[in-house]
């Protein structure tokens, strides 16, 4: 009979649990040093299941072998994985998406907007697998910690970045009695003389992320920097940028045809594989697609891993960053995943033909796979030494991500290439950047 | 006897309840929806922050203090009522053509929908090559024909890339995948005109332009006026076509407000002002429905 007080009832089951959690924690806890040591998924990923969300890879080869490559890591350490590619523009989108539903993807993939600093508060601070990665491969590259870090910690592991390089053709710039460019100027001069014989360049004055890397490539190259080292004070209003403008605008004039101002992400591409462009500022995609559908356009086009300017050479990189919600039902094996990757990243670059750049230093030793083989992409083993991101010199904030997202900075380009005057356009570039900026600093 | 035992009272629960679930779809699916948005549109919410600052009416000042956002509205009146106008235009024609009897006719009906039953990617990708400023299909063929120069000459035409081209070209596309819509809606309205009424009017004498606008239009008024409805509502919040064609650029030349708020909100983090910004359409929008549905209330016979 009951007198209405709760009782407690020693079930046997809830003891056998007890045991198997005591003698679970003893082997687990002895087999952890022999694990660590021989880079195996801990026994607690066995039999769980890994949803990875990445981008499309311009190389589509890369994605056939990263396919592989995390088909046989699941079956080697019985991890169900399912991979889903969507293209970059998408990711924002549906991270957007998962994030409002509290579902989604275990591991997601940052590329194009790097947002690491819009869901820190959401992802998994990751800064132990980063800290051994960089112990172990010499280091990261300063520039990792703008795409990643968020207040010294690690809310992203770096995979790689997109190096965007110039890809010119030797035989037009021979025709007009110039060798290798080496800085803007060479770049004008040749375009200036090649356009005339219908071999026009091109960069993007429109709305895509191209626009945005390669003209702030000329921006850094002339001296520009968007903000201080800490990424909150902006100091884009310069001196610099407006040489900067004004090289854009002679850019345009001298080498360019208005159809820049339609040109999408792959626009360059076809342009260098038609035979047209005398030069083009573009990721290394470009170059390995005119390898199949222009042999005789690839014999002449050579590599250059960045021309200089008066600020010096500087490349804007795209980075691609591993991150993990919080919510994902499987973080340890997210974070095996992301190390054994990095563990893998020769066959990376072998498999994405050179594309993918890495982010550690040890991984710079010459010869680098694929690069290191390959006589015109060899100069791209230095390209460590030249790369930043965007909102150089400070760190991809969401207030730089959202100058990068409404396209400010490719729309002064392109005003001014179209005859806007050059204060008229800082005063409404400058004016545009300010807003956002004291938006987020509100906020 | 109570009243909720009347028979009238019977007869209204059973109205409501037949009614319930439209009001709760309703409810569910755009009121929801839409407080949240205010909701949103009023706080300093972002992707990543679960927890939201109430900002009162900050976001929309914001979003006025941005000379984009006035290109923005611009773009978006002229891209909705250009659209629409020409819709409308070449829907009734349309419609008047399928209506003749020819052989084959159920076929070319049938076809004309193509475009609207298109998945809008693969349509707007297929304009985006025909478009191309290098390989565009248009400029070759004109270009064959003598009409233009060859490729790079001053009249090659950048339809994507000239700011008067650029918004001529989203709008387009917007026009050849709406206006076979329009011409479906206007031919089941015309249908449902009773040929002998036409018939007495051609016998008073009235000529084809008499007999459109006095016999014709009043008859299928609240068929048009819904279908206008429509049309405005998709056009006005129509993000796809302008997205993929020109993602707004460039400078902003097919900026639309939803290219805008979408740029803001979702690929830059900021939802509370992506929000503000589309919550500017609704107040496009409401006069315009409000006018047709009051004017279809008047025009009803």
């Amino acid at each position: 009979m009951s007198d209405g007080r709760s009782t407690e009832i020693v079930s046997p089951t809830l003891d056998r649990r007890s045991f198997l959690k005591t003698t679970g924690a003893v082997v687990a806890g002895a087999s952890l040093g022999d694990m660590l040591l021989a880079r195996q998924a801990p026994a607690q990923t066995k039999g769980t299941s890994l949803r990875i969300l990445v981008w499309s890879h311009f190389v589509p080869a890369y994605d056939v072998w990263f396919d592989k490559f995390t088909k046989e890591w699941g079956e080697k350490n019985g991890v169900k994985v399912r991979v889903d590619h969507i293209p970059h523009l998408e990711l924002p989108a549906r991270y957007a998406a998962e994030f409002a539903a509290g579902a989604g993807h275990d591991l997601i993939y940052f590329v194009g907007q790097i947002l690491t600093g819009q869901y820190y508060r959401n992802l998994v601070d990751l800064s132990d697998v980063a800290e051994g990665l960089g112990k172990k491969y010499g280091g990261w590259l300063d520039a990792s910690k703008s795409a990643a870090q968020v207040g010294g910690a690690w809310y992203g592991v770096p995979d790689f970045f997109i190096s965007i390089p110039v890809l010119w053709r030797k035989d037009l710039f021979a025709s007009v009695g110039l060798g290798e460019p080496k800085t803007w100027d060479d770049l004008r001069k040749a375009a200036g003389l090649l356009k005339g014989k219908g071999h026009p360049t091109g960069m993007q004055f429109s709305h895509c992320n191209d626009a945005n890397h390669n003209w702030r490539a000329l921006m850094y190259c002339y001296g520009v920097k968007e903000t201080d080292p800490s990424g909150q004070n902006i100091t884009i209003d310069s001196k610099e940028m407006r040489e900067a403008l004004k090289m854009g605008k002679a850019l345009y004039d001298d080498g360019m045809t208005p159809e820049v101002f339609s040109w999408d992400d792959a626009s360059d591409n076809r342009f260098l594989a038609s035979g047209v462009a005398s030069w083009i500022h573009d990721a290394i995609s470009a170059f390995h697609s005119t390898r199949i559908t222009n042999p005789k356009v690839f014999e002449q086009t050579f590599v250059v891993p960045e021309v200089a300017g008066p600020g010096g050479r500087w490349n804007v990189g795209e980075p691609n960053v591993w991150a993990v919600w919080k919510f994902s039902k499987n973080i340890a094996g997210a974070k095996e995943f992301i190390q054994h990757v990095a563990d893998n990243q020769k066959e990376a670059m072998e498999a994405s033909l050179g594309y993918n750049m890495p982010f550690m230093k040890d991984q710079y030793k010459k010869p680098m796979p694929y690069l290191g083989k390959d006589a015109k992409l060899g100069a791209l083993q230095d390209q460590e030494k030249i790369t930043a991101f965007l909102g150089f010199p400070g760190p991809m904030t969401p207030a730089a991500q959202e100058v990068v997202t409404t396209f400010i900075v490719p729309d002064m380009f392109t005003k001014v290439a179209r005859g806007a005057p050059i204060e008229d356009t800082m005063k409404w570039g400058v004016g545009e950047i300010r807003r956002i900026y004291a938006k987020h600093k509100a906020s | 006897m109570s009243w909720w035992r009347t028979p009238t009272a019977r007869r209204y629960f059973f109205g409501y309840t037949l009614l319930a679930p439209a009001v709760l779809y309703v409810g569910l699916l755009v009121g929801l929806p839409f407080l949240f948005s205010l909701y949103l549109a009023m706080s300093d919410a972002s992707v990543g922050s679960p927890v939201a600052r109430f900002v009162g009416i900050e976001n929309f000042v914001s979003a006025l203090e941005n000379a984009v956002f006035y290109t923005a509205v611009r773009n978006t009146l002229i891209f909705t009522f250009g659209a629409g106008i020409l819709k409308g235009l070449l829907g009734t024609t349309l419609a008047f053509l399928l209506l003749q009897p020819f052989k084959g006719r159920k076929i070319v009906r049938a076809l004309i929908v193509i475009p609207f039953t298109l998945p809008i990617a693969v349509s707007v990708l297929g304009w985006k090559w025909m478009f191309d400023s290098q390989f565009s299909v248009l400029n070759w063929a004109l270009s064959r024909m003598g009409l233009i120069g060859g490729y790079g000459s001053p009249d090659w035409p950048v339809w994507l890339g000239e700011p008067g081209l650029a918004l001529l070209s989203v709008m387009f596309v917007n026009v050849w995948r709406g206006f076979p819509f329009s011409a479906i809606v206007l031919l089941a309205g015309l249908t449902s005109v009773p040929p002998e009424i036409i018939e007495a009017a051609k016998v008073d004498g009235a000529s084809f332009l008499t007999r459109f606008r006095k016999v014709i239009v009043p008859m299928i008024a609240p068929i048009l006026f819904i279908g206008s409805a429509f049309d405005t509502v998709f056009t006005l919040s129509d993000l796809s076509i302008v997205y993929l064609l020109t993602n707004g650029g460039p400078d902003g030349a097919t900026e639309i407000l939803p290219t805008l708020a979408y740029n803001t909100g979702i690929r830059g983090g900021a939802l509370g002002r992506g929000a503000a910004i589309s919550l500017f359409l609704f107040p496009l929008l409401l006069p315009a429905i409000i006018l047709l549905l009051r004017t279809l209330r008047r025009k009803q016979y």
